[in-house]
């Protein structure tokens, strides 16, 4: 069941997201058309009409970018708060289906769109940005993290490892953290938007309160040299990743015990 | 099991308003029941907690001998009293949607009920009136071969002529041990396909009875009665 609701979930969100998918490629090509035709280079030589079309292009492009992330989190919210806890939730939760499916395939799928946002974002930075220059440089990058590898070998491959891990560990403690708040702040019989944002805001304080608790004043305390900084971030990444492993626990539960015996359905 | 449905000391509370005041009531299989009562009287309430929609302050509520969750939700085919459908969907989509999720859906029922009312399975449902809208949303549900059917004020949005087509639809798509529950303030509308009622006012059970049973002692329609028994 599982599968038939992720199919679901990513056919009504797919045609949010690939068409500004699409135009931030499309806008992408264009600017760097313009950027190899040096239109953004003042001149007497370059044609006015084409600097300001130029210009329009370019803005577009950053305004698509920050609008792929503001709807990426409107996307996120809208979809958990309208299929479950809105009208269309009589019909989510008499599905023959475990709330944990409900709360699993919502959390791939946004986790999903988070990282393919990341994916086409920095891509649409390659197209504009590659040329012979930073194609040269870009290789000699490439070549100084091989040289990384090769002398720190393990370490530097278990501290990458550890940092992708802790990275998506935390995206998806975010997406369960807003998860969470919105399914309490639906308790609340008014302002259920701003009851959540409350909540959210008050999670985010306890975990500060936490890990400033744990972390306080451990960083600054020596100053080490790269090496050793390594190896120190080595084990501290490790316990970063338990801390964002609990939270999503945490949050996951709340979610889902929230919707078993919470429910309440206007 | 001969009961589909059974509440025991079923209480539910909401903040401020007692919804449901200690409910006992067992509904048999293989009968069309009408739930029917005033505004507020607590038939959605109830209905919510048969589909799992809520979970019971106290006492229990048993579908089939079980208490709601995925299992129940297999055999009952729930009409709310809303719209449920995802805007973003076509009928097609939507009936695809029902064919995936539920195993006794029947497809080729579905389309055969659409076009007879007229509605184009390319239809976006987010351009449909409310009264189409819910129409979908009822075949839908007919469509499905459940062993309890759930119907929360299924004809209060349409029009009369479509009212008939409605009610037919439903007793000439319940099978011989499928379980009708409808709750409906339109008596007069429904009383002609009711097998037994249940009258329920403020939270509690007012009575419950067969219609013959209400024709034969009291002498008067199921519609009468309810005039009688909830008169302002």
């Amino acid at each position: 069941m599982l599968g038939k609701l992720l199919k679901y979930e990513i056919k009504s969100t797919a045609r949010v997201f690939l068409p500004i998918y699409g135009l931030i490629i499309a806008l992408a090509l264009l600017n760097k058309f313009f950027i190899a035709n040096n239109t953004y280079v003042y001149s007497n030589s370059t044609n006015k009409a084409m600097q300001i079309a130029a210009t329009v292009s370019m803005m577009t492009y950053v305004a698509f970018i920050v609008a792929l992330f503001v709807v990426t989190l409107v996307v996120l919210i809208r979809r958990f708060y309208r299929n479950l806890l809105g009208d269309e939730g009589y019909l989510s939760f008499t599905l023959p289906v475990s709330i944990h499916s409900h709360i699993d395939s919502k959390l791939i799928v946004t986790f999903m769109w988070e990282a393919l946002s990341l994916i086409v974002a920095g891509f649409s930075i390659f197209i504009m940005t590659i040329n012979g220059n930073t194609m040269q440089s870009f290789s000699k990058f490439c070549m100084g993290i091989s040289e990384v590898y090769e002398k720190y070998g393990p370490l530097a491959h278990q501290l990458t490892a550890e940092a992708i891990i802790f990275v998506i560990l935390s995206m998806l403690a975010c997406i369960l953290q807003i998860y969470a708040s919105i399914v309490i702040g639906n308790l609340s019989g008014k302002h259920k938007m701003l009851a959540s944002f409350g909540v959210f805001i008050g999670f985010g304080i306890v975990q500060q309160i936490i890990l400033s608790n744990v972390y306080g004043g451990r960083f600054g305390k020596n100053i080490m040299d790269g090496e050793s900084f390594a190896y120190f971030m080595r084990t501290e990444l490790i316990s970063m990743i338990i801390f964002s492993l609990v939270f999503a626990a945490v949050f996951y539960f709340i979610t889902d015990w929230m919707l078993r015996k919470k429910l309440n359905i206007e | 099991m001969d009961n589909i449905m059974e509440c025991r000391n079923l209480v539910k509370y909401y903040p401020g308003c007692l919804a449901l005041n200690s409910v006992s009531l067992a509904v048999p299989k293989g009968q069309i029941v009408g739930l029917l009562g005033p505004n507020g009287s607590g038939k959605t309430t109830l209905i919510k907690l048969m589909n799992g929609l809520l979970t019971p302050t106290s006492g229990e509520i048993l579908i089939n001998g079980m208490k709601p969750g995925v299992e129940t939700k297999r055999i009952v085919s729930y009409l709310p009293e809303r719209t449920y459908l995802n805007d973003w969907m076509d009928v097609k989509t939507m009936t695809d949607f029902f064919g995936d999720f539920y195993k006794d859906f029947r497809k080729d029922k579905a389309y055969e009920m659409l076009q007879r009312l007229g509605i184009n399975p390319k239809d976006r449902l987010k351009t449909m009136s409310k009264g189409t809208k819910e129409k979908v949303q009822l075949i839908l549900v007919m469509s499905r071969e459940a062993e309890l059917y759930v119907l929360d004020e299924p004809i209060g949005g349409v029009d009369p002529a479509t009212r008939d087509y409605i009610l037919n639809t439903i007793i000439s798509n319940y099978s011989e041990n499928a379980t009708v529950i409808i709750s409906t303030h339109l008596i007069s509308d429904v009383e002609k396909i009711l097998d037994g009622v249940i009258f329920i006012n403020k939270g509690s059970i007012v009575l419950t009875s067969t219609v013959d049973d209400i024709r034969e002692n009291e002498g008067k329609s199921v519609d009468a009665l309810f005039r009688e028994v909830f008169k302002c």
